[in-house]
């Protein structure tokens, strides 16, 4: 009888230390990845909008709600990015939810200096929250969700720590890659469909010529159109980058009009079915930027 | 009242415009919404003319007291009068079994769709049973809600328990009601949701109501001469409503939506049998009214839909003893068609729409089908929030 407690007892440790003992909730794929790479089986974590998903505008479903009830924690991008956050954390009634914000120790990049409105577009008015397209900004975020899981949990700190210092590894080690590649266009003026590019751009030195939205978030126009027609052939810019769930009908126009050629990438994890990590998105990003200048 | 309204409304928008960045500010938007419209009802004077609604706004301030707690005012503005359409404090976590509650001035979830606004609705006109069951602005009381979750998995389930007042069901203009403001009425809402797939949703909910619509002294009907008691006139609502909704991409949504309600009532009768031989009694009524629509959104700037309405009582006429929802003889149907236009995301909407009534009189009476047409512009002005779904 003795033995058989002893065993019980032995399972049920072993049992409860390979558990998952961290539930999170990840406002976007990009962030679910990370916290995979750091958590590993010690977190159970899932993601609200899909990689496939606009995330500045996701509805607020009951089924978001049920996800956050049960969450310890929920990592959001912040910056204005997810508006739809905040009810669907009022409606988890999740009392003990803690919320992260990765965006704290971002180096933010335009923050409006100028008291923005509805005039200017969807102007984010704590600056571009795009910020997980520089792979730098990623060890950045890694970094806050380390300390957040720590924090959860400290008997696994020395675990998050190694995963953290594995995943930095990685991502420096593909940064030379990718910064190698992206030597072919540095220098070169890119045209982006939506204001959501810059720390990319920046991050590897590429020139933003002009956006296929007049303003941010600015359905495309005719007259707009006219307009880039006109900087494409002055810029000889070769590459319309857009994200994936976009329409691409007003860049196939200028395709059609110019010659340049339109390249649809998946900016969350997930975005499409060959990405399948913050890694495979970057590299994705580059290759197509690449393959079509 | 209303210049009080009024001043209420300059200090939130002068307060607001000191300072509009301060996070701890609440939100402050407005919405602004201007109809236009001709019908083809001979003998009214707008037969056939091009017609100028007065315009109407709802003004929303809403933000957190606290981290446990919301607060949301409108003040709307309809027909030149200001008014308070909703005032209200929501607790929404920290409450043993992680119950909410919402105490004040709102709109009271009978159905999925009463709770919301009809500026956000995708069509123009108020389901013709919303109008016949709860009054032409809906079913809008004061009381307290109690929302619970109730565990059910992974599926969302929630259940909803009011008390109100009782106002918005007591037909306004009956002179007969009195007292009333003793009998409150109860409220419950038992709703589930499944996530189909990515990309399709489903809601599905079951109402309930209960409560004296009126106390009603017989012997004021002037011509009644043989009863002097006063009664108390009760209602049982039971409903049921779903959501459906399919969203495969960022620019393309199909929203399907249904409501049914059925009422049964206790109503007074009155029986002629000439000038000296009347009596008033009361009898048990049954009758019903429901609506569904689908409305399909492409290109993320364009919408079109339909909707077919049936209620009992005849629409329009006014609310007494003798009408609207104690009528069990009488029914008006509609249909009512749209298309919207959204320039630029859902800041600004304008929409056509043509409605179509068709009134049946349970006496073989004739009336003709009645035919409107309606252009709506429709401005959404400060922060607005993510749609619930």
């Amino acid at each position: 009888m003795k033995k058989i407690i002893l065993i019980l007892i032995l399972l049920i440790a072993i049992v409860s230390s390979n558990y998952a003992n961290i539930k999170v909730v990840a406002s976007t794929t990009v962030i679910y990845d990370l916290v995979k790479e750091i958590g590993k089986d010690k977190v159970a974590v899932d993601f609200i909008a899909r990689g496939d998903q606009d995330p500045h505008f996701v509805e607020v479903l009951p089924s978001y709600m049920l996800k956050l009830r049960n969450a310890d924690i929920f990592f959001r991008i912040g910056m204005g990015l997810e508006m739809w956050s905040n009810q669907l954390i009022d409606g988890s009634r999740n009392s003990s939810l803690k919320v992260i914000d990765l965006s704290t120790d971002i180096d933010k990049k335009e923050v409006p200096n100028y008291k923005p409105d509805a005039s200017y577009g969807d102007v984010h008015p704590f600056g571009n929250p795009h910020y997980w397209l520089d792979p730098e900004n990623a060890k950045v975020m890694a970094k806050e969700i380390y300390e957040t899981l720590a924090s959860e949990s400290h008997q696994d700190e020395a675990f998050f720590k190694k995963n953290l210092d594995e995943f930095n590894s990685r991502i420096d080690k593909k940064m030379q890659e990718w910064t190698n590649t992206m030597q072919k266009v540095k220098g070169k003026s890119v045209l982006f469909f939506h204001a959501s590019w810059i720390y990319f751009a920046d991050r590897f030195g590429i020139k933003t010529a002009g956006f296929v939205e007049p303003k941010p978030g600015i359905a495309p126009s005719p007259s707009h159109n006219a307009e880039l027609v006109q900087i494409i052939k002055s810029k000889n810019i070769k590459t319309i980058v857009m994200e994936n769930f976009y329409s691409d009908s007003a860049p196939n126009q200028l395709a059609q009009l110019t010659g340049v050629k339109v390249v649809k990438v998946a900016t969350a994890v997930y975005g499409i079915k060959s990405v399948n990590s913050y890694i495979d998105m970057i590299d994705n990003i580059v290759n197509q930027i690449i393959q079509n200048s | 009242m209303n210049k009080l309204l009024f001043a209420l409304f300059l200090l939130v928008i002068v307060s607001g415009s000191i300072d509009a960045q301060s996070s701890i500010n609440p939100d402050i938007s407005l919405i602004g919404t201007f109809n236009t419209f001709t019908n083809f009802i001979k003998g009214t004077p707008e037969y056939g003319k091009l017609n100028f609604g007065d315009p109407e706004m709802e003004l929303f301030v809403d933000g957190y007291l606290n981290p446990f707690a919301r607060a949301t005012a409108n003040i709307s503005y309809e027909n030149n009068t200001f008014g308070v359409e909703e005032l209200y404090g929501n607790i929404v976590r920290g409450l043993p079994f992680d119950m909410q509650i919402k105490a004040g001035k709102f709109l009271v979830g009978f159905g999925k769709l009463n709770t919301v606004h009809p500026h956000a609705w995708p069509f123009l006109e108020r389901p013709l049973f919303h109008q016949v069951f709860f009054g032409e602005g809906g079913l809008n009381d004061v009381g307290v809600n109690f929302s619970f979750l109730i565990p059910t998995g992974d599926v969302f389930t929630n259940l909803d328990l009011g008390i109100f007042k009782g106002k918005s069901m007591i037909p306004q203009t009956d002179s007969n009601a009195i007292d009333h403001g003793i009998n409150p009425i109860f409220v419950g809402r038992l709703s589930t949701f499944w996530s189909l797939d990515d990309y399709t949703n489903l809601e599905v909910g079951l109402s309930g109501s209960y409560g004296a619509y009126s106390k009603g002294n017989l012997i004021l009907f002037s011509i009644i001469k043989n009863v002097d008691n006063i009664e108390t006139f009760n209602y049982l609502y039971g409903g049921i409503d779903f959501k459906f909704k399919y969203a495969p991409d960022s620019y393309t949504v199909l929203t399907i939506q249904g409501e049914g309600i059925l009422n049964h009532r206790t109503v007074p009768r009155v029986d002629f049998f000439g000038v000296d031989n009347t009596t008033a009694s009361s009898k048990k009524i049954s009758n019903s009214g429901f609506f569904i629509y689908a409305d399909y959104k492409f290109q993320k700037q364009f919408s079109f839909g339909v909707k077919y309405d049936y209620t009992a009582g005849i629409l329009g006429d006014l609310p007494t003893f003798y009408s609207l929802s104690n009528d069990d003889k009488n029914s008006t149907q509609g249909f009512e068609t749209w298309f919207s236009y959204y320039p630029v995301e859902e800041t600004s909407v304008v929409r056509l729409g043509l409605q179509h009534l068709i009134y049946d009189y349970d006496d073989g009476t004739s009336r003709p089908a009645e035919t409107t047409i309606k252009l709506q512009f429709l401005f959404s002005l400060g922060p607005h929030k993510a749609h619930p779904f």
